[in-house]
């Protein structure tokens, strides 16, 4: 995982600057029914990743969550896997 | 009037000619609260994320709709006291707003000039009365000193 490498990073080095995925694709309003693009936002178990992990602006993460939250409720994402 | 969007999980053990008379119901029941069915699109069997009573697969409908703010109450209640439904979820559809609010530009300008003839015999009714107050008010001071 590069992110993971990032945050271990020696001194000194800056980390290149993430951006928003939704600000580049232009997308205004984030379906809870496209499971594939909202499964990139959670880990392995199931968990969202926070912004300094997906690099999101903080609209598009507010955005995301709620997204996230309704696929779970109608079970096109699990809420915890294990 | 909104647009909304319904997904619902109807038990697969019901059969075809039931499953298809239920939705029809709901999009029925839409239309009688004076709503108007747009979309009804059946993604058909699939795997849930997670086992809901046991099951670990539904028919998923998904239905679009303009209607008014009552509808959706009603449809959820339906939809709960269905036994064939699994799950269900109204969420309201984000309308795009333009981000200029249309506003005639000289309105505020206008409106003082249109007016102006209709104050002015205001002022003037106003006066006479405001003439009476003090002389009233000098008599009633007046009065004290008499006594």
């Amino acid at each position: 995982m590069s992110e993971d490498r990032a945050v271990r990073r020696p001194r000194g080095r800056k980390p290149r600057r993430k951006v928003c995925s939704f600000c580049v694709d232009k997308i205004e309003y984030i379906d809870y029914k496209d499971v594939n693009r909202l499964r990139r936002f959670t880990n392995e178990r199931g968990k969202i990743l926070p912004r300094r992990m997906s690099g999101n602006c903080a609209k598009h993460q507010r955005q995301l969550s709620e997204a996230i939250k309704r696929a779970r409720a109608i079970a096109l994402m699990p809420y915890t896997v294990d | 009037m909104n647009k909304y969007e319904v997904i619902y999980i109807i038990d697969t053990a019901m059969e075809e000619g039931a499953r298809k008379e239920l939705i029809q119901k709901f999009a029925d029941l839409i239309a009688a609260n004076g709503g108007a069915v747009e979309k009804v699109d059946e993604w058909g069997k699939r795997r849930l994320a997670y086992a809901i009573d046991y099951k670990v697969e539904g028919y998923y409908v998904l239905m679009q709709f303009t209607a008014g703010p009552d509808v959706p109450k009603e449809l959820q209640r339906n939809l709960q006291i269905n036994e064939n439904v699994i799950r269900s979820q109204v969420v309201k559809l984000l309308q795009k707003k333009s981000s200029v609010k249309p506003r005639p530009v000289r309105a505020p300008f206008a409106a003082p000039a249109a007016e102006a003839p209709v104050a002015a015999p205001v002022q003037e009714a106003v006066a006479p009365v405001a003439e009476e107050a003090p002389a009233a008010s000098a008599e009633t001071v007046a009065a004290p000193a008499e006594a």
